[in-house]
């Protein structure tokens, strides 16, 4: 599996203490870019700005990106430009807040 | 460009949870006082040293102490700005919570001597509003939030100042119009701190705690200019003895009060998060709570209702159920971040984390909820059809549901 998917498979296990729900599902995951040295760069939002737990969010992705095999350096930008929607959702997540 | 997000804002927990747990104890302590003290109110007797005791345990000890810490925790998160120095974060603590401890004991024991503890609760005030001012000046763009909470810390300052100068009466008497500067001491403190600062943090935690999205706060700014205009009037209208004025002023905090009413409504409507978290749900029916509590103050100052019977329990309905009510849904959801955070933020993506919702009760906390607002109730109905027996039972029942609340907030530390 390239690494791009692989760093994807490992932000599904990061999870959104207050909705219990992982935050790809939840489209709080813009960007993934892996560079020719494996380097990773994410470029990610949360649901508002000012959401109390948003180091821990972010330190919890980094850990996550840091276990898969071949990575070298992490980095993930927290971005509210563009803002996040719900309809950035997938329907798993939008049908796990019914 | 992408603009983005500066890292760590995170406040040490200590210092938050310095506040709460102080705020805990307080408020254990005010409803057992207020249950040794039900003669008094049976009989509409609030102004005796007793019951100023429980009254500051309950307002300071407990709700100003809890805001404190709460907002040592939430202005660094919701204004995307650190607080500006832990360290006098931590001094500030001690010192208010020595102070408030000692205002309110010297309230009941020696009120001539309160005013000497009340200068130490009055420091620490200050030296809080200056933490805040400073951290909030760190703050890039100003918004509709931190014109509430700027507002409802002036009302702060405004609250103690009126404060020591009825200290200072209980020392050495000389000021001339106690009962206005006592009322003033409560429109600036019930109305304008407490009132300002719920609204200010509900346009950022209802929202927040419901997933809302594509609501337009549109009567935000109007709420704020109302009640503003609102509590001028009071003040006016206590000061002139005008009750005409008191009829607009309460007309006024009423259409500030609505407005938010209307903006909550809409956040809610839009949420995404269908199913809400049950303390959270009470929070918002705090909110209906308040609306009833002006709706009901306004109509009393139409009619002309004057007995001070009457005005006192409403006082003690608007404490209770906006003001405690609002705060204890919120806590509920507070602590329980702010636990998770410091026990578990480093271990996100090592080992399997709990959900913050895995970390309260949730239908005890329901059940508690519902018991206090049964327990309100009837105090005040049974209190003022003068039935003492139904009082202390009342009382009784408030002390044992307080306590299991605390105890639950606290069982969210060992989790």
């Amino acid at each position: 599996m390239e690494l791009t998917k692989q760093v994807e498979e490992a932000l599904y296990q990061v999870i959104d203490p207050e909705l219990g729900i992982n935050i790809v599902d939840l489209g709080l995951v813009y960007k993934i870019d892996v560079n020719e040295t494996n380097d990773v760069h994410v470029q990610m939002t949360l649901t508002t700005p000012g959401c109390p737990l948003h180091d821990s969010i972010v330190s919890g992705a980094e850990t996550m990106i840091y276990g898969v095999d071949d990575v070298n350096d992490v980095h993930v930008e927290l971005v509210w430009h563009p803002a996040w929607s719900p309809e950035k959702m997938s329907s798993r997540a939008k049908e796990m807040l019914m | 460009m992408i603009p983005q997000l500066q890292t760590k804002t995170e406040t040490n927990i200590k210092l938050p949870l310095a506040f709460i747990l102080f705020g805990l104890i307080s408020f254990v302590t005010a409803q057992s006082l207020l249950w040794m003290n039900t003669a008094a109110l049976s009989n509409g007797t609030f102004r005796m040293p007793d019951l100023w005791m429980a009254a500051h345990f309950l307002l300071l000890g407990w709700a100003v102490m809890v805001v404190m810490g709460a907002m040592y925790q939430l202005v660094p998160v919701a204004f995307l700005t650190p607080i500006w120095n832990e360290r006098f974060g931590f001094i500030q603590f001690f010192i208010t919570a020595a102070g408030v401890a000692g205002l309110s004991i010297a309230l009941s024991l020696k009120p001539d001597a309160a005013i000497f503890a009340g200068s130490l609760a009055v420091i620490g005030i200050l030296m809080f509003l200056f933490q805040i001012a400073m951290t909030l000046l760190k703050q890039k763009k100003a918004n509709i939030m931190s014109w509430f909470v700027g507002g409802a810390l002036v009302f702060l300052l405004l609250t103690i100042m009126a404060g020591i100068f009825l200290t200072w009466n209980l020392a050495f008497g000389a000021i001339v119009d106690y009962d206005a500067l006592f009322k003033s001491h409560l429109i600036f403190g019930l109305t304008g701190w407490f009132t300002l600062l719920i609204f200010g943090f509900s346009y950022k935690m209802v929202p927040m705690f419901s997933l809302s999205h594509g609501f337009a706060m549109k009567w935000a700014k109007g709420a704020f200019i109302s009640y503003i205009a609102g509590l001028i009037l009071m003040i006016a209208a206590v000061w002139s003895s005008a009750s005409w004025l008191l009829t607009i002023g309460w007309g006024f905090l009423w259409i500030g009060f609505t407005g938010y009413v209307i903006d909550m409504r809409e956040i809610v409507k839009k949420r995404i998060k269908k199913k809400l978290d049950q303390p959270f749900v009470f929070s918002l029916i705090s909110i209906i709570f308040g609306w009833m509590i002006h709706t009901s103050a306004l109509l009393m100052s139409i009619v002309g209702v004057t007995a001070v019977t009457a005005w006192s329990w409403m006082i003690y309905l608007y404490i209770m159920m906006w003001i405690i009510f609002s705060i204890m849904g919120y806590l509920y959801k507070i602590v329980p971040f702010l636990w998770w955070t410091h026990k578990y933020s480093g271990s996100v993506g090592k080992k399997n984390v709990p959900t913050l919702k895995e970390m309260i009760q949730e239908k005890w906390g329901t059940i508690l909820f519902a018991a206090m607002t049964a327990g309100v109730v009837m105090l005040a109905v049974t209190a003022m059809l003068e039935m003492p027996g139904l009082v202390f039972t009342a009382q009784a029942f408030l002390t044992i549901t307080s306590s299991l609340y605390v105890s639950s907030i606290v069982r969210v530390l060992t989790r």
